[in-house]
This record gives C-alpha cells, structure tokens and sequence, in this order.
C-alpha cells in the first residue's frame, strides 16, 4: 500500500487544523497519525496546536454578543438537579408519568414497557455524544429542546413561557410518519417561569409541536400549533 | 473572584496562552461538576464563542443552539482538557468551531454556502461588543495581523475557517490546484502567528 508521505501528511495539518478537510479525510489522516513515526505525528500536533491558538487570537475580530436568554438556557441545562430546580424536577417527572398514563390510554399496553424517566436520564441526554438542541419561540418565551436521538429521549427547557388559562393545558405532541403523537400535557400550575420536562420515546419523530388544549388533553391535537422545533 | 478573572482574561488576551492559567483553573473546577465554574466560563468566554458561531452560521437561531451546544460539551468533556496541548480558550474555540462546520455543512446546500461567502467575504465585522481599552487594542493589532496577509492568503482563510469549505472545495472554488491551496492557508497562518507573536 502506498500511503502519502510524511511531508504530505504534514501538509495536511493546517486544513486539518482549520476543519477544512471532509470527515473521511479526517479519519484517514487520524489513521496515517497513528502509524507515522512519533517524530511526524509530534510536528504534526505541534502545527495543530500553533494554528488553533492562532484562530483562537484571531477570534477577537469576531467577537459578537449572545442574546441575554441563551445565558439562562446554558446553565439551566447543567444544573437539572440543584435545590432550586428539584421541585420543577418533581413536576416535570409527574408530568411525564401523566403523559404515559394518557399515552396509555390511547395507544395500549405496550407504552408501558417505557423506562420511568428521572433527573438521572437528563443527564444521561446532556452527556450523549450526539446531544443536540433546538429552540423556538412560544407564546412570548422559549422552548428549548436538548434532545439524543441515541437515547431516544429529550429535555424540554421552558423559559419565561406564559401558563395556560385555568382549564386547559399546554400539551406537547411529537410528529412522525403517522401524525402527531402525545407527548404529554402541562396545566397552568405546572408551568413557570422556567420548566423542565422529559421527552421519551422520540422514535422517528421529525418535530414537537405545542398547543393549547381543553380539559387535561385531547387524543389528538384540536387547537392551533403555537409552536413547532424541528427535532430532524 | 469574578472581576479577577476578567483582569487575568483581559491580561491573557493581551499577552498569550502563557498566562490562561486562571481559565484553566476554572475549567478544571467545571471537570469536577462545579456549576458556578461553569457560570464562569460561559461569562468570561461567550462573546468569543458565539461570536465565532455567529461569524460561521450567520443565522442567530442555528447560532444559539450551536452555542448551546458548544457550551454542553465543554461540561461534558472538561475532564479531557490537558493544558500542555494548548490554551483552554483555544480547547473551547476549537470545540466552538468545529460544531459550528458541521452544522454549516449540514444545514446548507453547496449553493447556498456560495453566495453565503459572497455576502460575508465583504462585510467587515459590524457585531462590535461593548469592550475594554485592552480588549479594543488587542481587536485593533490582530486586524493589523490580518491586513498584513495577501488577498489570496486571506481569501482561503476566510473560505475554509468561516465559510466551512474543505480545502478541496476551496480549490475548486478559486479554480487553482490543490497544493496551491495548501501552500497559501499555510503561508497566511505562519504570516498571523509570527505578527501576533503565537508560540
């Protein structure tokens, strides 16, 4: 086999450095590493790291400011089991466990083999390598969604989102291939000013979508769609 | 504390990695599951992180997921960090840069990336932060670094590192042969360490 040189190999290191190589590349140049001489693979990661901490000086051309809600987003989603967020905790598990009871109701015995969700598994989605997140507007707040599709499970993070007016509930429904399903509901005590929930069972949902609902929910949804995050 | 770190960040800015030595104390304390570390962190480097995010994705939705997302992994992963492999802001811009590509590189067809770069290879950076003395000169000599490229050495800088283009597509893009490429993004970022005095 004929591999490139370790001149090219070095060559490589400023594109690598910059990501400015495709992901096969990428694995290809992390295979040749592994099998240069230690003195190659040593420059090699000596070029790395000399044109990151550059980007990194030049990184104080680009700075711009986030929005002043991302800061609450960030660290509400580190901190799911600090003594602030341990009652919200409490109400976003027994509102899971009420979204299963609905789930049931309408779909069958077989949701019961879901897994009880708990703060643990939070974390476990916070942790996932393919961790993601999606945010959106509703009703004047945000919703966000960090979400593993590895885990098959998400976080709801809800801030500064209005409660829903006595009587009805805020409920969530995931949507795939065969339409919406329930992904449970949230009553006007159960929402404040930021709250967390669980989303299980994402199979090949492509999106959650919010409405309004009378009573403690619908099967299917009957109000408008007040919001919709992509989960593809 | 807080306005300890500020100075020490401002300093470190002005001076280089030699002197990261209090964001590398604090991403040690985010290793351990410290959440007002954490704080720390997200506070004394946000503007660099979303800035560069914001630079590469230029829709602010995508920017602050990605951000997120950035911020969620460095928690995750702060244990990793080893500072004899470089700065701890360098650790974070990296990270930073590399989700943003990715989902640059997911979320835009070829095309669209195009006329992206269009827009974005123009525009001088207008997102200006509310900033300190220090944080303004230290904006104003790396500008003199990155006026001090050729055209064609900051072109390929601009076209791989902000508008997530390969190499290979870059050399596509200007119609010139691959090593040509090579060459340039090397000579242009050997011209910006030596001006900015990286080691």
């Amino acid at each position: 086999m004929t591999g490139p040189t370790d001149f090219e190999l070095l060559e490589l290191a400023a594109p690598y450095a910059l990501h400015a190589v495709s992901d096969d590349e990428r694995a290809a140049i992390d295979r040749q590493l592994a099998a240069a001489p230690p003195s190659v693979a040593e420059a090699f990661r000596d070029e790395v790291r000399a044109v990151r901490e550059t980007m990194t000086a030049v990184s104080a051309t680009t700075a711009a400011e986030p929005p002043t809600h991302l800061r609450a987003t960030v660290l509400a989603a580190v901190r799911p089991d600090t003594a602030s967020s341990r009652s919200r905790w409490r109400t976003a598990i027994l509102a899971a466990a009420a979204a299963i009871v609905v789930g049931l109701a309408a779909f069958g015995a077989g949701i019961a083999m879901r897994p009880s969700p708990t703060p643990g598994m939070a974390q476990q989605i916070m942790a996932a390598s393919d961790v993601r997140t999606v945010s959106g507007e509703l009703g004047g707040g945000t919703a966000t969604v960090v979400f593993s599709r590895g885990m098959n499970a998400g976080v709801l993070i809800m801030n500064n989102v209005p409660p829903p007016s006595q009587g009805t509930v805020y409920q969530m429904w995931l949507i795939g291939d065969k339409g919406p399903t329930s992904a449970g509901t949230m009553d006007t005590a159960a929402v404040a000013p930021s709250t967390t929930d669980m989303l299980t069972n994402l199979g090949h949902s492509s999106a959650l979508a919010f409405t309004v609902e009378p009573g403690n929910g619908s099967p299917q949804p009957t109000g408008q769609i007040l919001a919709k995050l992509s989960l593809t | 504390m807080t306005t300890a770190v500020a100075e020490s960040l401002s300093y470190w800015s002005m001076t280089g990695p030699r002197h990261s030595n209090d964001l590398d104390a604090l991403l040690y304390r985010v290793a351990r599951r410290d959440a007002d570390a954490f704080a720390l962190l997200y506070d004394h480097t946000r503007t660099r992180v979303y800035g560069l995010v914001t630079r590469v994705l230029r829709d602010s939705g995508y920017s602050e997921e990605t951000t997120q997302e950035v911020y969620l992994e460095a928690w995750r992963t702060a244990d990793a960090y080893d500072s004899a492999k470089g700065s701890a802001l360098s650790w974070l811009m990296t990270m930073a840069h590399r989700r943003a590509v990715d989902r640059v590189r997911a979320e835009q067809a070829a095309r669209q990336r195009e006329s992206r770069y269009g827009a974005s290879a123009v525009e001088p950076s207008r997102d200006v932060v509310a900033e300190s003395a220090l944080a303004a000169d230290e904006r104003r000599r790396v500008v003199e670094c990155l006026d001090g490229l050729t055209d064609t050495q900051r072109q390929c800088i601009e076209m791989a590192y902000y508008g997530g283009l390969t190499y290979a597509e870059v050399s596509q893009r200007l119609s010139a042969n691959l090593s040509t490429i090579k060459s340039r993004m090397r000579d242009a970022l050997r011209g910006l360490r030596n001006c900015l005095g990286v080691t």
